[in-house]
């Protein structure tokens, strides 16, 4: 493979596996924000890829599948805002039980309903059609490479500014950021703190479900046993690695999906194992909390 | 405020049992005997004594790491990082009973084991030190470490210590004098249960009887209180986090030594997050997560042979374990609520009187 074309190849997976790390890096970011970080997105993905299979499949049609993607992911993520606020169940413990039973249910099911272990992927099941943007794509090279993407990948894009429109430009958004500043103080001057922090973590809930609807029929149109694959957990240290900033929380999924790319690209033609890649989120994350921390020990004179 | 042993198990009891009903709900909602399964799975985790002792088998490293978490806990340290440790433990635990074969057994086990948590507690160092010297938040830090630890030991088993041959991300097999004896015939049964025992003794001995546990119990009920008293706040987070990452090692040895005489790449399936769950279950006590990590294993060892049998999944132990998790976040709540309510306003109580 040429040099020119290895880099465009790079970069057109790069954009396809950061789709379902920037949804649900949004998904994060809102409940980072709101004060109730959700380490189970890992579970609303997978749950949302499991029913966009089940559901498009049953219906024939992958875009209600898609749809019933997302709402599975915002009962969920009721579910979990239920157990954190009302009952002041803690945060982890919460997430880790989201996790496990999207990874118990769906396995569970898989057996139930189709008799099966490990894979499903059913023959009448289309994945989304590529959509081509009209003039943008007819833009040599770059126009087939960047704008003739599955639909999701799409809504990915506008997602991010979306995201970043409502927390910092809406009412609601202001709401969920003061929440997560001093819940007892939002409470005071009359926010609905209950109601804003449904609002966020079920959003969050319904980007999960895409995030997960992308893994399932993105590119191919099938549902694999874990088949998020620590996504979830790469997704929020993007966006700990941004310290909560939409746009910066996109540059490192950005940055994350590259990681991806070029672990199986490099794998063929260099030595570096792939592990190496893997690895690298995980360890950024720590490093820059670590820089983080010790600037601000130092202006306290420590 | 204690309360006392009884009220606290016997509410345990309650949130099982309706754990447990959900699950069987759920079965007979798929069209399943849930009475028979039930059967099915008792009968295949304490039915006969090589069922117990299965059913041991599974409890142990659900002992350790649920102790790993309890100690930390104990100091108000969120350590989600047992599972890394446990992770590198079990690969230098393994690297141990792999490099020296000339070792008898009664030197290379007990060094196999020392090398397990002396690296699990090194392990727990690195978001210790972190949280100790520059306050960085060790929950984070310890998920995204566990990460690099089940990549870093899947890299080692598939390159430096790769085994021409093998199928699957795995170590050579560790010398026959390092497998660890079986306490029964025809079981996995082997003495890393014993070592978890005397761990949990040690830590409730810890906890209770020591200067340090002493520390570490102010320190997890009032930080700023240890710190004006001039507790060494930092050290006694760094010797937590050793601990803790030491106990998760010694896990990880355990399964390496015990079940699987070498290191399997991914092999933990998330034991070290099971000892939250325990924790959680055991309501913070040794004596708790003794039981709960019994409960859990029983789940655990009959679920197979449940599959077996009956044609019912075995995932649907990982939902009971999902909803268990949620009703007791609820039910320790619950009775707060309702204290709340019932004191907090003199009409409404009056109301409620009235209603009856």
């Amino acid at each position: 493979m040429e040099t020119g074309e290895l880099i465009l190849n790079i970069v057109a997976s790069t954009l396809r596996l950061s789709t379902p790390l920037l949804l649900a890096a949004m998904a994060g970011l809102l409940s980072l924000q709101v004060g109730q970080v959700n380490i189970g997105l890992e579970g609303l993905m997978l749950a949302g890829a499991f029913t966009t299979v089940v559901v498009g499949f049953w219906l024939g049609s992958t875009w209600l599948g898609v749809l019933a993607a997302i709402i599975v992911g915002m009962l969920l993520a009721a579910l979990f805002t239920l157990v954190v606020t009302r009952f002041k169940a803690n945060l982890i413990v919460s997430g880790l039980a989201i996790n496990l039973l999207a990874s118990g249910s769906t396995a569970y099911l898989l057996k139930v309903l189709f008799d099966t272990s490990g894979t499903l992927s059913p023959a009448s099941l289309e994945s989304l059609p590529t959509v081509n943007i009209p003039v943008l794509s007819d833009i040599p090279v770059i126009g087939s490479l960047v704008f003739s993407q599955s639909p999701l990948v799409y809504v990915s894009w506008l997602m991010v500014p979306l995201t970043a429109l409502f927390l910092y430009r809406s009412i609601p958004g202001t709401h969920i950021r003061a929440i997560g500043q001093n819940e007892e103080a939002a409470r005071s001057v009359g926010i609905p703190v209950r109601r804003r922090q449904y609002l966020a973590l079920m959003l969050g809930g319904g980007l999960c479900g895409l995030a997960g609807a992308h893994l399932a029929v993105g590119d191919l149109a099938l549902f694999r046993e874990d088949m998020t694959a620590g996504r979830g957990f790469i997704a929020l240290a993007a966006v700990y690695f941004a310290a909560g900033r939409p746009r910066w929380a996109a540059l490192a999924c950005l940055l994350f999906g590259m990681f991806e790319a070029l672990q199986f690209r490099l794998q063929l033609i260099s030595s570096t194992p792939p592990q190496f890649f893997q690895m690298l989120p995980y360890v950024m994350v720590v490093v820059v909390l670590a820089i983080i921390s010790a600037r601000k020990e130092w202006r306290k004179g420590w | 405020m204690k309360t006392s042993f009884v009220a606290s198990f016997s509410r345990t009891l309650v949130t099982v049992l309706l754990a447990l009903l959900v699950g069987g709900l759920i079965m007979q909602l798929s069209g399943k005997d849930a009475m028979g399964a039930y059967q099915v799975l008792w009968n295949s985790a304490v039915g006969s004594p090589r069922a117990l002792a299965n059913t041991l088998l599974a409890a142990t490293p659900l002992i350790f790491t649920g102790l790993a978490t309890l100690i930390a806990f104990k100091a108000g340290i969120f350590n989600v990082g047992v599972e890394g440790s446990l992770y590198v433990g079990a690969f230098a635990a393994a690297w141990v009973g792999f490099t020296f074969v000339d070792m008898p057994g009664i030197l290379l086990i007990p060094l196999a084991f020392f090398a397990g948590g002396l690296v699990g507690g090194l392990w727990g160092l690195i978001p210790g030190y972190l949280k100790a010297r520059l306050r960085v938040d060790e929950i984070v830090t310890t998920i995204m470490l566990n990460y690099v630890a089940i990549l870093f030991t899947n890299y080692l088993v598939t390159g430096p210590f790769f085994v021409p041959g093998m199928a699957n991300a795995m170590s050579a097999e560790v010398a026959p004098q390092a497998q660890l004896p079986r306490l029964m015939e025809r079981s996995q049964l082997n003495i890393s249960f014993l070592l978890a025992l005397v761990v949990l003794a040690l830590v409730a001995f810890l906890l209770r009887r020591t200067a340090l546990g002493y520390e570490i119990q102010t320190l997890g009920t009032n930080a700023t209180f240890a710190r004006w008293m001039g507790m060494p706040v930092a050290r006694t987070i760094l010797l937590v986090m050793f601990l803790s990452g030491l106990i998760g090692g010694l896990a990880g040895a355990g399964q390496a030594l015990g079940v699987h005489y070498r290191f399997v790449g991914g092999f933990s399936q998330g034991l070290g997050f099971d000892g939250i769950v325990i924790t959680l279950l055991g309501r913070n006590t040794p004596g708790g997560v003794l039981l709960a990590s019994l409960f859990l294993g029983a789940l655990r060892s009959g679920a197979s042979t449940m599959e077996m049998f009956t044609q019912i999944p075995r995932d649907l132990i990982d939902i009971v374990t999902a909803l268990l998790i949620f009703f007791v976040a609820v039910e320790v709540t619950v009775p707060k609520v309702w204290k709340y309510w019932r004191g907090g306003s003199k009409t409404q109580m009056a109301a409620s009187g009235s209603e009856r």
